[in-house]
């Protein structure tokens, strides 16, 4: 042994690193070390006989009460309690409690051993801050995020209704003899006012699916549906930037089913052809191979283009991911295509990915898709293109824009109707009741009623209750079908109008100029 | 959803009437169980947890309809119809035996009895009636479970300390009663102790059983007293036990006082 004194049992209670205080089970303080002591500020005499918990500010006595104190009679022990006690001088100091329940003889205590936390409770009080500031700012962002998507909502719809007169327009001079240069001018604002339509096509899509509002309407389909679907629409872009396309379909791929909505899954496989032919130089390769894999498929398209650096292949997936990076800026775009993509493929239960192995070196985008068990497959309507006569009839047009009420007007003019024009809902009520139209063309957002209303008074009337009723609106989510279908009207169209379906519609309610 | 699931429905003991258990703040159906063993033979018992306590469905916590004692009461209805056989003695602690006194209001045929153990109709001061508290002490309360509920909120792991002396409670310790999502916690805490169901008292027309502590900072007993003179058929029997929980810490004393007056009632 060295000189030192070992300190004895008594003086090691006393000056303990923590507070050690003995109580009965209600909380009585028997014993109480000197530590604990000048803590709190009291002396010893005053201490012994009171409970501990009158040391508590009056919501620690309630949490005492209510945890503490059910705690020790059932388990015999509490841990880690934090709470505050009050200093003599009226100060709070903040303490961590660990309370075991002993037997000594005959007789039960409460064994407490304390801490004072004042830099943890100071470090707590800071992070509980931090997070009900990060709480807040999270709450204001998605309220910005909200309003950002409901805006692109609107502006798309906004943007579809100029567009409306304009197609219509170029449908009727279609129809007229223009001199040459007029023909080609023509043919080019075609295919713009097509690509537009597609951008804000995909602008209201992200914006409906960013708010959750995109449903799919599933089906059991063959691959090869998926694959004439997309190459219908992205072979003429392939072909007019001078590519070669060569399609790898492995045997047994005919056989490849998938539980899909069609429409939605081509437009995902065209986006990504579509890219392909558009950032590879002109006369390069684009291929697209399918490889069968146990209960899936992965859909390849490769190019020879402008690749991906190693670092953006991820985040070309982003919405608006194209916007900054380096691939060919003169080809444009906002980089919404990509992000619609991997929604969509995602909401199929697959996911896309893309390669490349660096800059000019091409690149290869893979789509994973689940496939199902063969089964009776959906029919699918075929619509047959082209001209589609319909007897002479008498058309209404109800809408409030002058110039699309006009274009529409000159549209079915040529197709041989009689038309008339109403530029609100009251003045189609009264022309309907007097005119007795076979078909009324109504614009569901009038300005004094709701085309809705307008639709259930005409149904209402024994007079115009017969009229074919179709529904013109710049809304075409289910919803706003179900309320077109709900109010009485035959058809739903979306703006901007694309004469072939309203004419295909005709033909098949009013059969052609013989029948 | 089941109702069993949402609130962790168990059925003890048998017997031709039905007790009821409702658990107070703080805690879950566990804390019935120094008394339960006394009841079963006689009775059959129902033990629940309240949404969002214990071991109940959290999912199911929902904020607006528990932003009142009567959410509870409807859920007590609810257990009532479904899982009670002959007359029904309801056994309320705390915020249950007022949640358990609504739900007699609403619907008085169906309750024989009701057993209230520690209850106050108002926790706050005010004016000549004296709850015992401040609203500034139940801000105090909140920040308590602020504090304690970070370390004791049930996605973390557990930290309370083992009984060595009783390994019969492992179980418990890693899956301890007094866990709850801490979001719950604090809006259970602020509905609880900021009711005010004075103005029902008298309203009542079940024969009630006032079981008040001989010391109790939460239900104090000129607390107990305010509310026997308030609801008619109504008896205070004071059981000798400091702190808010006699069924925990004197179970003998609060089953005597239980017994006696369902024995008056030939229940």
């Amino acid at each position: 042994m060295g000189g030192g004194v070992t300190p004895d049992g008594e003086s090691l209670f006393e000056n303990a690193a923590c507070g050690l205080v003995l109580t009965n089970p209600d909380g009585t303080i028997v014993r109480v070390n000197a530590t604990f002591c000048s803590w709190t500020g009291f002396t010893a005499v005053e201490l012994v006989g009171r409970r501990v918990q009158e040391l508590l500010t009056m919501g620690g006595r309630i949490f005492h009460q209510t945890h503490w104190a059910p705690l020790m009679e059932m388990q015999g022990s509490v841990a880690e309690v934090k709470l505050d006690v009050v200093h003599r001088s009226g100060a709070i100091v903040p303490i961590l409690f660990n309370a075991v329940r002993r037997r000594h003889g005959a007789q039960v205590f409460d064994e407490l051993a304390v801490m004072v936390v004042n830099d943890r409770h100071k470090y707590e009080a800071e992070l509980l801050a931090t997070r009900s500031q990060l709480e807040a700012a999270n709450e204001r962002l998605h309220g910005a995020d909200r309003r950002k998507t409901e805006f692109l909502a609107t502006l798309a719809h906004e943007l579809r209704n100029p567009l409306a007169p304009i197609r219509t327009g170029l449908e009727i001079m279609k129809q007229v003899e223009l001199p040459t240069e007029g023909g080609r001018a023509r043919a080019m604002m075609e295919r713009q006012v097509a690509h537009m339509v597609r951008l804000i096509d995909d602008l209201m899509d992200v914006a409906r699916i960013e708010s959750g509002k995109i449903e799919l309407t599933l089906a059991r389909i063959e691959l090869r549906q998926l694959i004439d679907s997309a190459l219908e629409a992205s072979r003429p872009v392939i072909e007019a930037a001078g590519h070669t396309f060569r399609l790898i379909l492995p045997e047994g791929s005919g056989a490849l089913f998938l539980e899909a909505d069609l429409t939605r899954l081509s437009q995902v496989l065209s986006n990504v052809l579509n890219n392909a032919a558009k950032y590879t130089p002109r006369g390069g390769r684009v291929e697209l191979e399918v490889e069968p894999l146990r209960d899936a498929v992965a859909i390849r398209v490769r190019d020879t283009g402008a690749g991906i650096e190693p670092q953006r292949q991820a985040s070309i997936f982003e919405m608006f991911g194209q916007v900054a990076g380096t691939l060919n800026k003169a080809q444009g775009g906002l980089g919404i295509g990509l992000a619609l993509a991997r929604t969509l493929t995602k909401m199929h239960g697959g996911r896309i990915e893309a390669q490349s192995p660096g800059l000019g070196a091409g690149s290869t985008f893979t789509i994973h898709l689940p496939t199902v068990a063969a089964a009776r497959r959906d029919a699918s309507p075929s619509w047959q293109e082209g001209e589609r006569p319909v007897r002479p009839l008498n058309v209404l047009i109800v809408e409030d824009n002058q110039d699309n009420a006009e274009t529409m007007c000159m549209l079915m003019e040529l197709g041989g109707h009689a038309v008339r024009i109403a530029h609100s809902g009251r003045a189609g009520l009264e022309r309907a009741a007097s005119w007795r139209p076979d078909l009324i063309l109504l614009d569901i957002g009038l300005p004094d009623l709701e085309g809705y209303e307008v639709a259930r008074s005409l149904r209402a009337d024994p007079h115009t209750a017969g009229c074919t009723l179709v529904a013109l609106t710049g809304w075409g989510a289910a919803e706003d079908k179900r309320l077109s279908e709900e109010a009485g009207f035959d058809a739903h169209f979306t703006k901007p109008l694309a004469p072939a379906e309203l004419f295909a519609f005709m033909h098949d309610t009013f059969g052609g100029p013989t029948g | 959803m089941k109702l069993q699931q949402r609130n962790n429905i168990t059925v003890h003991g048998d017997g031709p009437a039905t007790m009821l258990f409702a658990h107070g703040f703080g805690c879950d159906q566990t804390m019935w169980r120094n008394l339960t063993p006394s009841f079963g033979a006689r009775y059959r018992l129902i033990l629940f947890d309240l949404v969002g306590s214990g071991k109940s469905d959290l999912s199911a916590y929902d904020y607006r309809k528990y932003s009142t004692l009567h959410g509870y009461a409807d859920d007590v209805l609810e257990i009532a119809d479904q899982f009670a056989v002959g007359p029904l003695i309801f056994v309320g602690h705390s915020v249950s035996a007022i949640i358990g006194m609504l739900a007699a209001i609403k619907e008085p045929h169906r309750f024989a009895a009701n057993l209230m153990v520690g209850p106050s109709p108002s926790y706050i001061n005010d004016g000549d009636y004296i709850g015992g508290f401040s609203r500034g002490d139940i801000e105090g309360l909140l920040q308590a479970l602020e504090s304690n509920y970070l370390g004791w909120s049930s996605n973390m792991a557990p930290a309370i300390m083992g009984a060595p002396h009783k390994p019969e409670l492992g179980v418990e310790l890693t899956n301890s009663f007094c866990r709850t999502n801490p979001d719950i916690a604090k809006h259970f805490a602020r509905v609880t102790f900021t009711a005010d169901h004075r103005k029902d008292l008298p309203l009542v027309t079940t024969p009630s059983l006032i079981v008040q502590c001989s010391e109790d900072s939460i239900a104090p007993r000129p607390v107990g007293e305010f509310m026997h003179k308030a609801i008619r058929h109504s008896s205070l029997r004071v059981v000798e036990n400091v702190g808010h929980c006699p069924h925990l810490s004197s179970p003998g004393s609060t089953f005597d006082a239980m017994r006696g007056f369902l024995t008056e009632l030939d229940l």
